[in-house]
C-alpha cells in the first residue's frame, strides 16, 4: 500500500539529480563573501569575468565574417562594419570592451596585490590570475593585428622587433612570432590562430583553476581588517550577485554609449610598402614599456640597450608572478609595507611613463 | 664613388652652355690624373690675398665639382700650373687666355662638355649637345651678334665653386631657377634695351605652377626652363605653345588639337593654350572660364547668343552641377566619418565621380557638348549614390541613438529594480 503510494520522481526531479544539483545548491547556500570597507574590489574580479564572456561572445560573432587574410582582413572587418547587420555594434563592443577588460584585469590584479590577497593559501590563486593578466595582454596584442590597418600593422612591426633583441634566441623568437622575417599575411594567419584558438583555450583553463581556487579558498580579507577582528559576511546568493549585476549592467550601459557614441575606427589599410606613419604606437597598456625602451640608449657596454629593457620587463615579471613567496612578512600575517611602497612606485612610474608615451613627440604628428 | 659620379654629373650639366664654338671642336682633354702634381695657380692665388683673385680661387678649392673631379685652373684658364713663375705659368703660348672673355666662355666649358669620348668616362649617360642647344637659343645667336649682356653658361651656373644640379643651392636646382633667370630678366633696365617685360618673376610666382613648386614641394612643377628649354632657352612660337603645354598636359593638348579652336587659333596667329590660360602668370582654371560673361574667356572672340556661347553656357551648367553634387556628397560622408560612421567605401567611390569630373573639364577643350554632358552624367550618378549613402549612414546614426535611448531606460530600470531587490 505504501508503495503504491510513493510516487516515482519527476522529470524535474530526475533531470536535477542527474546534474547534480543539491551538491550546487549546497554550495551556493553556503557560499558567502566578507562584508568590510574594502570590499567593492570584489566586485572586480566578476565584472573581469563579465567582460571575457562579452568578449568571447562577441567574438564568436566575428568569426562568422572575418578573413583573415592580409587581402581580405581589412575588407571583411569594413563589411561587418558597414553591411553586416548590428556588425558596427559587435565590432565596437568587442573593441571597446577588450580596452575595458584589460583595464579591469590590471585593477583586480593591483588591489589583489596591495591588499595582500596573495598570501597562503592562496598563491597558487594568485599564479594563475597573474597568468590571465598576461593572457589579457597576450589577446589584445594578437588581437590589434587583425583588422590590417596602418596603425596596427606598424605598431605589430614594432612590438615583435621587440623580441628581436634577445641574443641568440631572439630573431628566432620574432621569427617564430611573424611566421617570417617581416610582418606579412603569414603573421596576420599566425596572430588570427593565436588570438582565437591558442589564447582562448588556455585562458579557459587557466581561468577554470583560477575559479576554483578562488571557491575554494574564498575571498580572501585585507590583514589589516582582519586584525581588527571578525568580519560579517554576505551571502554570495543572492545578495552579492545582485550587486556584482548591478556593476555588469552599468559596464553594458557605459558600453553601449561608447559604441554608439564613438564607433570603433577603422582606420586605413595596411600598406607594407608605405613608409611608416608618425606617431606609431601601441594600445594603452603597453605604452609604459613602449615609452621606458625608449630610454635605453643604443648599447651600454657594447650590449643593445633594448636588452636591458627587455630584460628588466622580464625580471619584474617574475618578481610579480613570485611574490607570494617574496613577501615573508604578508606571509606570517605581519605588515609588509616596502612591498606596497613598491608597487606604489610602480604604478607611478607606469602612469608618468603612458603620459609621456601619450604626448606628441617632437617632430612627429599625434597618431589618429 | 657615388660622390664621384654625381660630381661628375655636376660638372657635365654646369659646363653645357659652353661649346659656343663657332670654329672647329677644340682638343680633346685627357681626364685628370688621379695624383695629380702641384698645383701652382692655387698656391699663388690663394697667398695673393686680392680681392679680384683669391675669392674665385677658394671657391674653386672649397666645393666646385670640376675640381672634385680632379680638374684644376688650367684645363679653363690653359697656362702652365706647374710653374711657379708667374709668367711661365701665364705663358699664352701654353695655352694661357686669363679670364675668358663673354664670348669665349661657351667654348671654353664645350670643351670637355661637348666631347662625348670624355664626358662618358665620368658619367655615359651625361648629355653633350649643350653647344648646339645653345646655339639655337636666343641668348646663343645674341651672343654670336656681340651682345655683352646676353647669358652664357656662367651666367647661370656660376664660374668657381659650380654646384651639382641636383644639390639644392645649386642656381639651376628647379626651386632656384625662377630667381636665376630673373637675376637678368628682372632688371628692369636691361629688359627694357630688349623690348621684354621685367614682371615675369612676379606673375609667374603668383601662377598654379609656383604654388606647386613652392607650397607643394612638388619640384618637377614647370618653371622658367620647362617651357623656354634650358640651354635652347627661347620663348616658345605660337604654333609650338600648344605642344609645349602638352608636354605635361598631354591629355588636354590633344584635345585641343581635334577641336574647331585649333585651326582657328591658327589662322588667327593666336597661340593655343595661353590665349585662355595665360602664360607667366597660369591660375588654376575653374569652370568659370567657360562662356562670354564677365569670368569667360570666351568674351574675346565670341559673343552673347551665339552658338558657342550657348555651348559653353550649357557646358558650364552640366560641370558646375556635377562639381556641386561632390561638393555635397563629401559635405554628408564627412559628416557621417565623423559621427564615426564607416563610409569609406562611398568616399572611394565618390573619387569615380571626381574622375569624371577631370574628364569633363578635359573634354571641354575639345568643344564637343555631347562628350562633356556623357562625363558630367556619368558622375553625376556617382555622387548622387554617394550622397544618398551619406544620408543613410547619417539616417543609421539617428537609428543607433534612439536604440542607445531605449537600451539605456531598459537597462537603468533593470539596475533601479536590482537596487530595489538589494535594499528590500
Amino acid at each position: 500500500m505504501s508503495a503504491k503510494s510513493e510516487k516515482p520522481p519527476g522529470f524535474r526531479q530526475r533531470t536535477l539529480e542527474a546534474i547534480g544539483w543539491e551538491g550546487v545548491s549546497h554550495f551556493a547556500e553556503k557560499k558567502d563573501v566578507p562584508v568590510h570597507r574594502s570590499m567593492v574590489f570584489y566586485y572586480l574580479g566578476g565584472m573581469a569575468l563579465f567582460l571575457f564572456l562579452v568578449q568571447a561572445a562577441t567574438g564568436i560573432l566575428l568569426l562568422l565574417y572575418y578573413r583573415p587574410s592580409a587581402s581580405e582582413s581589412y575588407e571583411s572587418v569594413q563589411y561587418i562594419m558597414a553591411e553586416v547587420p548590428f556588425g558596427w555594434l559587435i565590432r565596437s563592443i568587442h573593441s571597446w570592451g577588450a580596452n575595458i577588460f584589460v583595464g579591469v584585469v590590471i585593477l583586480h590584479f593591483l588591489s589583489a596585490y596591495f591588499e595582500k590577497a596573495y598570501r597562503p593559501p592562496r598563491q597558487f590563486t594568485w599564479l594563475s590570475g597573474t597568468f590571465l593578466l598576461f593572457l589579457a595582454f597576450g589577446f589584445g596584442f594578437s588581437g590589434y593585428l587583425l583588422p590590417w590597418n596602418t596603425l596596427s600593422y606598424f605598431a605589430t612591426k614594432v612590438g615583435t622587433d621587440v623580441p628581436a633583441q634577445i641574443p641568440w634566441i631572439g630573431p628566432l623568437l620574432s621569427r617564430i612570432l611573424r611566421g617570417g622575417s617581416d610582418v606579412t599575411g603569414a603573421t596576420l594567419s599566425r596572430f588570427y590562430g593565436i588570438h582565437v584558438a591558442i589564447l582562448p583555450a588556455t585562458a579557459t583553463v587557466l581561468l577554470g583553476i583560477h575559479l576554483y581556487l578562488v571557491q575554494l579558498h574564498g575571498m580572501s580579507v585585507p590583514p589589516k581588517i582582519e586584525r581588527e577582528g571578525s568580519v560579517r559576511r554576505m551571502k554570495f546568493f543572492p545578495d552579492f550577485l545582485l550587486r556584482d549585476m548591478v556593476g555588469w549592467l552599468t559596464a553594458v550601459a557605459l558600453l553601449a554609449v561608447l559604441c554608439v557614441f564613438f564607433p570603433w575606427e577603422l582606420g586605413k589599410k595596411a600598406d607594407p610598402f608605405a613608409p611608416a606613419p608618425a606617431g606609431i604606437r601601441p594600445e594603452w597598456y603597453f605604452l609604459s614599456m613602449f615609452q621606458a625602451l625608449k630610454y635605453f640608449p643604443a648599447t651600454i657596454a657594447g650590449i643593445p640597450g633594448e636588452l636591458f629593457g627587455i630584460v628588466g620587463f622580464g625580471v619584474i615579471g617574475l618578481a610579480v608572478l613570485l611574490v607570494p613567496f617574496l613577501d615573508r612578512k604578508a606571509v606570517e600575517g605581519r605588515s609588509s609595507p616596502w612591498w606596497n611602497r613598491i608597487g606604489a612606485l610602480f604604478i607611478v612610474a607606469a602612469l608618468v611613463l603612458t603620459v609621456l608615451a601619450l604626448l606628441p613627440q617632437p617632430g612627429t604628428a599625434a597618431a589618429p | 664613388m657615388r660622390g664621384f659620379l654625381r660630381a661628375l654629373a655636376g660638372l657635365a650639366l654646369a659646363a653645357p652652355l659652353a661649346v659656343i664654338a663657332l670654329g672647329a671642336p677644340a682638343p680633346r682633354l685627357a681626364p685628370p690624373a688621379a695624383a695629380a702634381p702641384v698645383n701652382q695657380c692655387m698656391e699663388c692665388h690663394l697667398s695673393l690675398d686680392d680681392d679680384t683673385f683669391t675669392p674665385p680661387a677658394k671657391a674653386f678649392r672649397k666645393e666646385d665639382v670640376h675640381a672634385k673631379a680632379g680638374f684644376t685652373c688650367a684645363n679653363c684658364h690653359g697656362g702652365d700650373p706647374t710653374q711657379e713663375d708667374m709668367d711661365a705659368a701665364h705663358d699664352p703660348k701654353k695655352g694661357f687666355i686669363g679670364k675668358p672673355t663673354h664670348q669665349q666662355i661657351p667654348q671654353v666649358c664645350a670643351k670637355c662638355h661637348s666631347d662625348a669620348g670624355l664626358m662618358k668616362q665620368f658619367n655615359p649617360s651625361l648629355r653633350v649637345d649643350e653647344l648646339s642647344e645653345y646655339k639655337t637659343s636666343k641668348h646663343g645667336q645674341m651672343l654670336v651678334q656681340g651682345d655683352q649682356h646676353v647669358a652664357e653658361c656662367a651666367s647661370c651656373h656660376g664660374a668657381h665653386g659650380i654646384l651639382p644640379i641636383k644639390d639644392t643651392r645649386s642656381p639651376v636646382y628647379p626651386t632656384r631657377v625662377a630667381k636665376t633667370c630673373n637675376t637678368c630678366h628682372g632688371d628692369t633696365a636691361l629688359m627694357a634695351s630688349y623690348h621684354l617685360p621685367s614682371d615675369v618673376y612676379a606673375k609667374y610666382m603668383t601662377s598654379v605652377h609656383a604654388k606647386a613648386m613652392y607650397e607643394k614641394g612638388d619640384i618637377s612643377a614647370p618653371t622658367c626652363n620647362s617651357c623656354h628649354g634650358n640651354h635652347g632657352a627661347t620663348p616658345p612660337a605660337v604654333s609650338s605653345v600648344a605642344n609645349v603645354c602638352g608636354t605635361c598636359h598631354s591629355v588636354f593638348a590633344e584635345k585641343f588639337k581635334q577641336s574647331a579652336h585649333s585651326r582657328a587659333f591658327a589662322d588667327m596667329g593666336l597661340p593655343g593654350c595661353v590665349t585662355c590660360h595665360g602664360n607667366h602668370d597660369i591660375v588654376q582654371p575653374t569652370e568659370e572660364f567657360l562662356g562670354t560673361g564677365p569670368t569667360g574667356k570666351c568674351g574675346s572672340c565670341h559673343e552673347k547668343g551665339d552658338r558657342c556661347d550657348v555651348a559653353t553656357t550649357a557646358m558650364h551648367k552640366d560641370i558646375v552641377a556635377l562639381r556641386t553634387r561632390i561638393e555635397a556628397a563629401h559635405r554628408i560622408l564627412d559628416t557621417a566619418s565623423e559621427a564615426g560612421m564607416e563610409v569609406s567605401k562611398q568616399k572611394f567611390d565618390l573619387t569615380n565621380a571626381e574622375e569624371a569630373l577631370t574628364k569633363a573639364r578635359t573634354d571641354v577643350h575639345e568643344l564637343q557638348l555631347a562628350a562633356v554632358r556623357k562625363d558630367a552624367d556619368e558622375g553625376l550618378a556617382v555622387a548622387r549614390a554617394a550622397e544618398a549613402a551619406g544620408h543613410k549612414a547619417m539616417a543609421e546614426r539617428d537609428y543607433r541613438r534612439r536604440g542607445l535611448l531605449l537600451s539605456l531606460f531598459l537597462i537603468l530600470s533593470a539596475i533601479a529594480a536590482l537596487l530595489y531587490k538589494i535594499r528590500g
